[in-house]
């Protein structure tokens, strides 16, 4: 998990502006039910952006699963344990673009259009969050340092 | 112009403001920064607490197990303590094996827990010679601000105080252990120890509750832990500057006090979640 979350970063973050440096970024999982690497991945979005440091754009990540003919989005350990098909997307929201998607089990291509969909819209979801959480946040800051 | 003052001579800085009796960050000398503490946090694990001392985040968390019980000690099962600080929490700790300070952690957590007896060995043996519990207590710290050894110390106790087994009957026919999740105990806490650590400067003046920059500049540390009864369990000073013995007993009538304010603390928390 580690190499994807690199790889997924590597995608986002303008290393660029950072020559001859290197940015760790360590995540610690306290509760693990289902959606790992999903939550690993927002929660690391926030620090590198608490962090100061400048990205393309939020990742905002979410998985996805095919049971029964119906796509679910995020996954709990339950339906993660069930053995269907599960993907797990990482999106940078503003352009759609996609900084790492990982597929495992058999999926017909016919449904996979479906799955990615829901995984899509649940990022895209996130992203909402994520975007108000930070934007209430840096208010709250400047208020304090008097802008 | 006091951030360049204290960039550049730290221990000047902090010294300014001991010789007027008080701390950096406002306190007195005996005064502890605010505790916070959360019960049951991590539902996936048997127990759990997140403590908070100041700027200090611990959080533990506590898995049952079965295993065989230890042939020298048929009827006790076991309780396995480990501090983990890792790099997330302070740029002193590096990615890898434990590193000193996780160890001695630890090792003194595994110490306090045998020495108070907080629970009896014995009150986890299920089948005397084939079945017993372990406790894997994982300590993990989430922010490193000094003063881990008390943070951890509550963390645990607190965490311990949350958990609860599952009745075990062992089938006599397929000698197989059946656990019954719906009927479950709490653990028999039978003392409730509380650290307390103390920092020393310039060889003679203690302070209460270091922060990280405290415990840098400081001569030497020492932990208390004490329990209810006023019992000392574990005394822990690691080299550093000398103490007097008249010193030491004003650190254990601080402890002692200490304990009062965690016990209350703690009890009010626990009554709080029964009461949902």
């Amino acid at each position: 998990m580690g190499l994807q979350l690199r790889q997924t970063f590597e995608a986002a973050i303008l290393t660029q502006l950072h020559p001859r440096s290197q940015i760790d970024i360590y995540v610690q999982v306290l509760q693990a039910d289902g959606g790992t690497y999903a939550a690993c991945v927002n929660a690391a979005t926030l620090a590198v952006l608490d962090a100061g440091i400048p990205m393309r754009d939020f990742v905002c990540a979410c998985s996805a699963g095919f049971v029964d003919g119906t796509a679910l989005a995020d996954l709990s350990h339950v339906e993660e344990a069930a053995g269907g098909p599960q993907l797990a997307l990482a999106l940078l929201p503003a352009s759609g673009q996609i900084a790492l998607l990982e597929m495992d089990a058999r999926l017909h291509e016919d449904h996979l259009e479906r799955v990615l969909e829901a995984a899509a819209r649940a990022a895209r979801d996130v992203h909402t969050l994520l975007d108000r959480v930070v934007r209430q946040h840096v208010r709250e800051a400047s208020i304090l340092l008097g802008d | 112009m006091a951030a360049g003052f204290k960039t550049v001579e730290p221990l000047e800085y902090y010294r300014r403001f001991l010789k007027k009796n008080c701390r950096a960050d406002g306190r007195e000398l005996g005064e502890f920064t605010t505790t916070t503490v959360n019960i049951g946090s991590v539902s996936t694990a048997d127990g759990s607490a997140l403590v908070k001392l100041g700027n200090t985040a611990v959080i533990c968390g506590i898995k049952a197990e079965f295993a065989a019980p230890p042939p020298d000690a048929p009827d006790k099962g076991y309780v396995v303590p480990n501090v983990d600080l890792p790099p997330l929490c302070s740029s002193r700790f590096r990615s890898g094996p434990p590193g000193e300070e996780a160890q001695v952690a630890s090792q003194f957590i595994a110490d306090v827990i045998e020495n108070s007896q907080i629970i009896l060995k014995e009150d986890l043996c299920i089948s005397p010679g084939k079945l017993a519990w372990v406790l894997y207590c994982d300590l993990i710290c989430l922010d490193y601000d000094g003063n881990i050894l008390d943070a951890c110390t509550f963390a645990l106790l607190a965490a311990l105080k949350n958990v609860q087994l599952p009745e075990v009957t062992i089938n006599e026919e397929t000698a197989l252990a059946e656990a019954n999740l719906k009927k479950k105990r709490y653990l028999n806490i039978r003392t409730h120890p509380v650290a307390t650590s103390f920092a020393v400067f310039d060889d003679t003046l203690l302070i209460v509750d270091p922060t990280g920059e405290e415990e840098h500049l400081a001569t030497g540390t020492l932990t208390v832990v004490m329990d209810e009864e006023g019992k000392l369990c574990c005394l822990h000073k690691p080299g550093g500057s000398g103490l007097t013995g008249a010193k030491l007993q004003d650190c254990l009538s601080r402890a002692v006090t200490r304990h009062k304010e965690v016990k209350k603390l703690m009890d009010e928390v626990i009554k709080s979640m029964k009461a949902k």
